[in-house]
């Protein structure tokens, strides 16, 4: 048994591990949630983007639909104890983490990252105050929120000793540290690793729209891109533009996106020098370019001739972007690799879209429209997480 | 104004020499600057991110002509600047090095202090900008004396060192973060024969970084050194490796740093737009020292601003400034550690 809680904060619970399990689903689970989602609402703060989002997403409404997905013919019950080691820089993962765990009626552990992150300690008093309720008192024991540094392997390799399920969210170095440590036969890991993810634009159709409806799309891809300083798994860095020698509308795209970063996007210093000095070093390395451009000083983006260089070097942050203009989506589908995440789009029909996913790609495992890239679900990394985290009891 | 116009010609003419001996100084300029090499005004003269000398090896001679390559000390980043020199750039470094030292120093050599052991320099493998400052430095010096000894104060040199040149003028010298661990906290002023600083001069630069995770403020360091040993005569210095030579003093009048007919100093907002007088801003660097590598107009990872002072009690007419600092760290929001 463990011993040495010197350093390990309890933000919720204690350090009485058990396996409660409850149905998936359960009421006792979905009003937590929704209680939890009322009460986020009223801690909102205009710079905290991130808790409304979680708030909306976890709403009453919201859970009741997801549960219809869930529901199947097959007896399905939570597998035990999950431990999530959750990522460092974004403050309210750890919660979707938490939710998914929670709603396939897991008991949890989570690793809460180790900066203090405003967001974290509001999440915390929220759950705290519900789980003194009497009608949350089978809740109470399934969810445990510890802090501790990411040196402490002791304890990392005691937690992961423990559960039947560890869910570890990257990078891909936290990743192989963490697997180092080992788990039970049983158990298994759920990863989600770096990714890389694309956006594709229909040139033609962006060149037809009212100037309204260029603002609205514009607006939709800042917020796929620049509320994670474009360093999310799911923004985009490559871009597809659906059709040749438009330069003038991609021109039009990219000098409306630097006018809202204008007037929304505090860059911090640092990137701004990173940015250029990006732009100089791809100039020299970089041998496929066919034409670079800066739009004012924010919007940085390299026109591909071809695309042959490892995707790991054309990636950007806080608004850096490779584009390359195709003619027919067989050449998004040459270039992928299991690296590739999300693909957003627009103005590509549905259909083209699903004849393009059902032939045999070598990756990507989303294809959502612009502005949705960041919404996260069950279904992630190609994975149904209501099946990942929960077994079958086949009963004939 | 005049004066103006022929830095501008001699900076225009260090971009076509570099556009021309320099394949990836061109290829920047083509790309990046649409091919203008030759600037109507200093604020359009093409600059490149100090980075860069980390990454790529930017030279304007052919290797048979490098006479030393030049290596940032990097004690806090991973990967070190190179820069290549020719005899004619080397030379044209230490020429004018004497030319801003000697209007602190007067012609006359000095007997001088260092503030490091002389293991620690001899051993260097690389010729980096450590070595070059204490190497660069030493010339204005005589009677050389070494601080540090077996990682201790060597007191008995430096008595004798203090009995014998502590009544006239004599310079200390050290990077600022070796004055303040190895000189300011290690001396203990009870083992001296008299606390007989107060005629030093003291050269420091470099090495703010340390200084201020230990909350020490340059303002508070001359406090120290003056409460502590006496010593007023304070002289920082502010410089980057890729243009050794053309380094800039702070003025003990005034407190800012001046540039001279070396050199000038631009500062550059988010959009790289030249910012006005008392406005903070990134900190670019022009010098008309670097023939042998492209270095004669570099943004560098600095903030400051350029201070509006008029008939500056230090008598300097040309342009006054302030360093803040590195530009800060950026915490990047995400899921991905790349």
């Amino acid at each position: 048994m463990f011993k040495n809680f010197h350093n390990i904060k309890f933000l919720v619970g204690d350090s009485k591990f058990e396996k409660v399990l409850l149905t998936p689903y359960d009421d006792e689970i979905c009003n937590f949630l929704g209680d939890f989602s009322k009460e986020l609402s009223k801690k909102i703060y205009n710079d905290l983007i991130d808790l409304k989002s979680l708030s909306f997403w976890c709403r009453k409404n919201n859970l009741n639909k997801i549960k219809k997905s869930f529901f199947s013919n097959e007896i399905r019950s939570g597998i035990g104890l999950i431990f999530h080691v959750t990522p460092s820089n974004v403050p309210t993962n750890f919660m979707y983490s938490l939710i998914f765990g929670l709603l396939t009626g897991n008991s949890n552990i989570v690793k809460v990252p180790s900066k203090n992150f405003e967001q974290i300690k509001i999440i915390c008093k929220i759950i705290n105050n519900l789980l003194n309720k009497k009608k949350f008192k089978k809740i109470r024991k399934m969810i445990k929120i510890v802090k501790y540094e990411n040196n402490n392997d002791e304890f990392t390799k005691f937690l992961s000793s423990i559960c039947d399920v560890r869910i570890i969210w990257g990078g891909d170095k936290t990743i192989e540290k963490i697997r180092k440590f080992p788990i039970n036969s049983r158990s298994f890991d759920l990863t989600f690793a770096d990714r890389y993810s694309i956006c594709i634009l229909n040139a033609k159709t962006i060149k037809k729209i009212s100037n309204n409806d260029l603002e609205n799309l514009v607006r939709k891809f800042y917020n796929d891109v620049f509320i994670f300083d474009q360093n999310a798994c799911s923004s985009p860095h490559l871009i597809f533009w659906f059709g040749l020698n438009e330069k003038n509308t991609r021109f039009k795209f990219w000098e409306k996106l630097s006018k809202i970063i204008d007037k929304r996007y505090n860059i911090p210093d640092k990137a701004v020098v990173d940015k250029f000095s990006q732009f100089c070093r791809d100039t020299i390395n970089l041998k496929e370019i066919k034409s670079q451009n800066k739009f004012g000083n924010m919007i940085y983006t390299i026109l591909l001739k071809e695309i042959n260089s490892e995707i790991e070097n054309l990636r950007g942050k806080w608004g850096y972007f490779y584009e390359k203009e195709i003619s027919n989506l067989s050449e998004v589908k040459n270039i992928l690799t299991n690296k590739f995440q999300t693909m957003t789009y627009f103005g590509i029909n549905k259909r083209q879209l699903e004849t393009f996913a059902r032939s045999n790609l070598k990756g990507i495992d989303r294809i959502v429209p612009i502005g949705q890239a960041l919404e996260i679900s069950l279904i992630w990394d190609g994975y149904d997480i209501n099946k990942k985290l929960t077994r079958i009891i086949d009963i004939k | 104004m005049m004066e103006n116009k022929k830095f501008l010609e001699q900076i225009n003419s260090l971009t076509e020499l570099h556009y021309k001996n320099s394949k990836i100084f061109k290829l920047v300029v083509d790309k990046i600057y649409k091919k203008k090499v030759f600037s109507s005004h200093i604020n359009d003269v093409p600059f490149l991110p100090v980075s860069l000398f980390k990454e790529f090896h930017l030279k304007s001679i052919p290797d048979s002509k490098i006479f030393k390559i030049l290596n940032s000390s990097g004690t806090s980043q991973t990967k070190l600047s190179s820069i290549y020199l020719d005899k004619e750039n080397a030379y044209q470094q230490t020429k004018v090095l004497n030319q801003i030292v000697g209007e602190i120093l007067g012609p006359k050599r000095l007997p001088m202090i260092i503030i490091d052991e002389k293991e620690n320099i001899k051993n260097q493998k690389n010729f980096n900008a450590k070595t070059a400052a204490y190497i660069g430095f030493s010339l204005f010096g005589s009677s050389h004396f070494y601080l540090i000894e077996n990682g201790k104060v060597n007191y008995k040199g430096l008595n004798s060192f203090l009995q014998k040149f502590a009544s006239d003028k004599f310079l200390i010298f050290g990077f600022t973060s070796k004055i303040f661990f190895q000189f300011i906290n290690l001396i203990d002023p009870k083992k001296l024969i008299s606390n007989s600083f107060n005629k030093a001069i003291l050269i420091h630069g470099g090495g703010w970084k340390k200084m201020e995770s230990n909350k020490i403020s340059n303002k508070k360091f001359k406090e120290i050194l003056m409460s502590k040993f006496k010593i007023s005569n304070v002289y920082n210095y502010y410089g980057l490796v890729e243009q050794t030579g053309s380094i800039f003093f702070e003025n003990k009048d005034c407190g800012f740093f001046t540039t001279h007919k070396f050199s000038d100093v631009l500062i550059r907002g988010k959009n790289f737009e030249v910012l006005s007088k008392n406005k903070k801003g990134f900190v670019q660097l022009i010098s008309t020292l670097p023939t042998s590598y492209p270095g004669h107009s570099i943004l560098t990872e600095d903030v400051g601003e350029i201070v509006d002072v008029k008939n500056c009690k230090c008598g300097k007419k040309t342009k006054h400034f302030y360093i803040h600092g590195r530009v800060k760290e950026a915490e990047t929001r995400g899921c991905s550690d790349v």
